[in-house]
């Protein structure tokens, strides 16, 4: 989660009635800001000079399919969850592919608004904790580096 | 010989003909999915709005005159019922989609372990037109193992036997659907309150082209096409009737 200003999601799915549906579920019913995009493409470069908290995009999309679009989210940013939206007909294709780009989730249409709520929470959290949890390992080694060069001093003191 | 071959040939174009109007039904299901989905949701998004909106309306905030204004107080209710109504209505598109989508099963080419019990739920819904208001429904599931089977070719026996039941029930009446495993085998009985079936013909039922539905009934196909599905299942189908007091179908079906 971002230090400052609202948690972002970005949403992606040629159908601009979709987009539609899920950002004024999130308006009303949550306080994420949503940037919706109905092309790939241009989410990508939104992506360049702007980072979001969590990215959900529709599997099939004519310019870019959304395993490959989610694939390059995450070359841009590994940490950030990452879930595909699809229609029945896709899911098994869709499961296959989960595996190979790593995404956090799927969620089949037609979807249900509490569950894409908890999904998304839930993906949000595990970035924070992921996020928490490389604080910490940089925490401990520093301080790992902190204790060799105090140990480094006793033993020159004692050499 | 001659009969044979002319037998096959029939049951190869309904085969066909049931294949296509699969991959269309499925197809179309497909394409509805994304709009109702967003249907769907934005209706669940106007209930949490005017949830929302009430809440304002009934806290300290707000002016009583407001609330009490019979304008607010019509509006409100329209709001509230339209969007319980489209809840049900978008409910029961969903429940028709997935109906659609077991019934056709596009993935199953190849042989599954199926849950009968969904295929016949599925088939229930996509028939309710010919029951509702009039068949009475009863259900006595008994506890079945997953079957092996290809599920979207069983679920046209099921489509095929349920329309003949309905269809043999002149005003109301009741359809039972039994099902229990016995041995190897996992049974399904299905049994209407209709006419029956003339002794005379009992035996003809399953001949190809066999039909005493008239002109605008059927191909006469049905019921054989259902047998020979039941014998590529390794299963069979048997059939037992009394005059005006209904007719029960009974499918035996191999667990593995």
């Amino acid at each position: 989660m971002p230090e400052v200003g609202p948690i972002t999601i970005l949403l992606v799915d040629d159908e601009e009635m979709v987009l539609t549906s899920i950002s004024s579920f999130l308006t009303i019913d949550t306080d994420y800001q949503t940037w919706t995009y109905t092309s790939p493409v241009k989410a990508l470069e939104k992506l360049d000079h702007q980072r979001v908290d969590l990215v959900i995009s529709d599997y099939l999309m004519p310019e870019m399919d959304g395993i490959s679009f989610l694939g390059r989210v995450k070359q841009k940013y590994p940490q950030v969850p990452r879930i595909l939206l699809t229609g029945y007909a896709d899911k098994e294709n869709a499961i296959k592919a989960i595996n190979d780009v790593g995404l956090y989730q799927y969620i089949e249409k037609p979807w249900n608004n509490e569950d894409l709520k908890l999904i998304i929470r839930n993906g949000l959290e595990k970035t924070l904790l992921l996020r928490s949890l490389e604080a910490k390992i940089r925490e401990v080694q520093k301080a790992q580096q902190e204790l060799g060069d105090v140990q480094k001093q006793i033993l020159r003191v004692f050499a | 010989m001659n009969q044979q071959i002319q037998e096959s040939q029939a049951y190869l174009m309904q085969s066909e003909k049931m294949a296509s109007l699969g991959r269309l039904i499925g197809g179309i299901a497909h394409e509805i999915n994304t709009p109702i989905g967003s249907i769907n949701s934005n209706n669940d998004v106007l209930i949490r709005t005017v949830r929302k909106l009430r809440d304002f309306l009934d806290c300290g905030d707000c002016p009583l005159e407001v609330r009490d204004h019979p304008e607010v107080i019509k509006i409100m209710k329209v709001m509230e019922e339209v969007n319980h109504n489209n809840h049900m209505a978008c409910d029961y598109i969903g429940e028709i989609l997935v109906s659609l989508k077991n019934f056709t099963r596009l993935d199953a080419t190849k042989k599954q372990k199926v849950d009968l019990h969904k295929g016949l739920n599925s088939i229930l819904t996509l028939v309710h037109h010919h029951l509702k208001n009039r068949i009475q429904v009863v259900k006595e599931y008994g506890v079945l193992p997953d079957v092996v089977c290809y599920p979207n070719r069983l679920n046209q026996v099921f489509m095929n036997i349920l329309v003949n039941a309905a269809q043999a029930i002149s005003g109301q009446g009741v359809l039972t659907i039994k099902t229990f495993p016995k041995d190897e085998n996992v049974k399904i009985m299905i049994s209407d309150s209709g006419t029956g079936i003339r002794k005379e013909n009992l035996t003809h039922i399953f001949d190809p082209g066999f039909t005493t539905k008239g002109e605008d009934g059927g191909t006469g196909l049905g019921l054989s096409i259902c047998q020979k599905i039941m014998e590529d299942h390794h299963g069979k189908i048997d059939v037992d009737s009394e005059l005006e007091e209904g007719t029960i179908f009974t499918l035996t079906l191999p667990i593995k």
